[in-house]
């Protein structure tokens, strides 16, 4: 489903945030990204929605290099990716069901596909009562259970999670990763950056660890260290 | 398709409201500099109206009495265009000189009805040489002792004053009104950009998942387009209530005060208004295109 080869990435000449980086995740795949602040974990995540190229090497997704990919290909490729943020990024004058129904809108779903796909997912999240709530009248868990729902309201290959634990506390991070850990076994690959220690150990996944840049350990049902 | 116009216009209107003053000062912005463009046009038909008589290469004008006979005025035209130093004398018989008349007095009814039962015909004489004031003064003279001739008109002064006064007019207002117009592009050109500045995050969110650069791009353009056609449109409304009042102003000029015909009262203004809508529209969809493509990574 992804793979890296001698992928690398700098943002100037002093500092390289990605070296040399090879690894493949296949569908269905739960993966950790772990590592302190600046190791290169939400580098690697923004190489893979093509945010971010490559000086070196090729990312490949879904079977494409993306690296060689024309920017007008790259919205169609991001509409089989989800995203998940540490901020959630919900738009504070939307109510649940309009921050969802916007991913859908924006890439074209006629209405009928949102009033059928937006409540099914928010059921799933456990939002189905909340409809109607503002952002700021919903808990982080809620929100970042919104921002859940609407990264995976397309039913994307592949959900990019990028601290989602990062600003909740451990019992409702906890519920965080119960839903992703859902979601994954629906066949979505889930790539996740954290370093939250707890989580990491207690969900027993691939561990890919990085340092100053670099790949430095690669582990299946591995934990945090 | 349907929702994706539904999606576009909820979100121009959305965004339109959102920055309503600096909506405000681009649309009027357009309206002065549209306004002083289709006044400039206004300006230089009017004082083409009132040079009428003596452009188009026409030095001379010569006036046959009114009900001269055919054979007359032949007689007059052979005297004219057997002098070698005349290039041509085109004739306006009294049907002719009567649709120019009414013209030129459209405000006028009173001096019209005047002049018409008495109307003239006339020659537009060219002569070869038309710098030659010795010579147009020479060829005046021999003409008015021609039979028939009731007059013969040579551009004055207050002629040649008045085509300088319409290039002095007409070169200043239209650079105002260009670097006005240039002005109000500039102007929805930043509206645009502090719209898309401020709903940054939506456009990121509309990015990541997967909305394409021009779909995120069309609210905006269309916000500009919108904010150009406004201000055209006002422009056009002020500008027709301006030529209209100083129409009605002109007929109470008195009959000598060379400003009878400085008017415009075809259907030019109207076509002037409909060239203000589509320029309006250009400098809009401009201005906004331009900020919408170089501000989407915001």
């Amino acid at each position: 489903m992804i793979r890296l080869e001698n992928a690398t990435k700098s943002y100037s000449a002093e500092v390289t945030a990605l070296r040399d980086a090879n690894f493949d995740i296949a569908k269905g795949e739960f993966v950790f990204l772990v590592g302190p602040s600046g190791s290169g974990k939400s580098t690697m995540l923004r190489l893979m929605n093509r945010q971010e190229r490559p000086e070196k090497g090729a990312v490949w997704v879904a079977g494409r290099n993306i690296n060689d990919m024309p920017d007008s290909k790259v919205p169609h490729l991001r509409r089989n990716i989800g995203n998940i943020f540490q901020d959630y990024k919900l738009l504070s004058n939307k109510t649940v069901f309009e921050n969802v129904a916007f991913a859908l809108e924006v890439i074209g779903k006629p209405r009928h596909v949102i009033r059928q796909q937006v409540p099914a997912v928010l059921e799933l999240v456990g939002l189905g009562g909340k409809t109607e709530r503002f952002p700021h009248q919903l808990s982080g868990g809620e929100q970042q259970r919104v921002s859940i729902a609407r990264a995976f309201v397309n039913r994307p290959l592949i959900l990019l999670a990028d601290e989602p634990t990062g600003n909740l506390d451990p019992a409702t991070g906890e519920g965080i990763m119960r839903l992703l850990d859902r979601i994954n076994k629906t066949g979505t690959t889930v790539v996740m950056a954290t370093h939250d220690q707890r989580i990491v150990n207690m969900m027993r996944k691939r561990v890919i660890q990085f340092d100053r840049g670099v790949i430095v350990r690669d582990q299946a049902r591995g934990v945090y260290e | 398709m349907i929702s994706r116009i539904r999606y576009t216009f909820r979100e121009m209107w959305a965004s339109l409201s959102r920055n309503l003053t600096l909506t405000a000062a681009a649309i009027i912005t357009s309206t002065v500099s549209l306004f002083l463009f289709g006044g400039t046009l206004l300006i230089q038909r009017a004082f083409d109206n009132q040079l009428k008589l003596w452009t188009g290469g026409v030095e001379m004008i010569v006036y046959v009495k009114h009900g001269a006979a055919a054979d007359q005025v032949a007689l007059i035209q052979s005297a004219l265009t057997d002098q070698n130093v005349v290039e041509s004398a085109d004739y306006c018989d009294e049907v002719c000189s009567t649709a120019v008349a009414t013209s030129l007095f459209a405000t006028d009814q009173a001096a019209l009805e005047q002049l018409l039962p008495q109307i003239p015909s006339f020659f537009k004489v060219k002569p070869v040489d038309k710098g030659s004031s010795e010579l147009l003064r020479s060829l005046k003279s021999q003409f008015l002792q021609l039979p028939n001739v009731q007059d013969v008109r040579t551009p004055d002064d207050a002629v040649d004053l008045l085509s300088q006064l319409k290039d002095f007019f007409g070169v200043r207002t239209l650079v105002l009104s260009v670097v006005l117009l240039f002005a109000s592009a500039l102007l929805i050109w930043n509206t645009i950009r502090t719209a898309m500045f401020a709903r940054r995050r939506e456009i990121e969110v509309m990015k990541l998942v997967g909305a394409t650069n021009w779909f995120i791009r069309l609210p905006f353009m269309l916000e500009g387009l919108l904010q150009g056609i406004v201000g055209a449109t006002l422009g056009s409304g002020a500008l027709l209530l301006v030529n209209d009042n100083w129409t009605s102003g002109v007929k109470g000029f008195p009959a000598n005060s060379g400003l009878k015909a400085f008017v415009v009262t075809d259907g030019y203004p109207v076509w002037v208004c409909f060239w203000m809508i589509l320029l309006g529209a250009f400098v809009g969809a401009v201005g906004s295109a331009t900020a919408a493509s170089r501000f989407l990574d915001v």
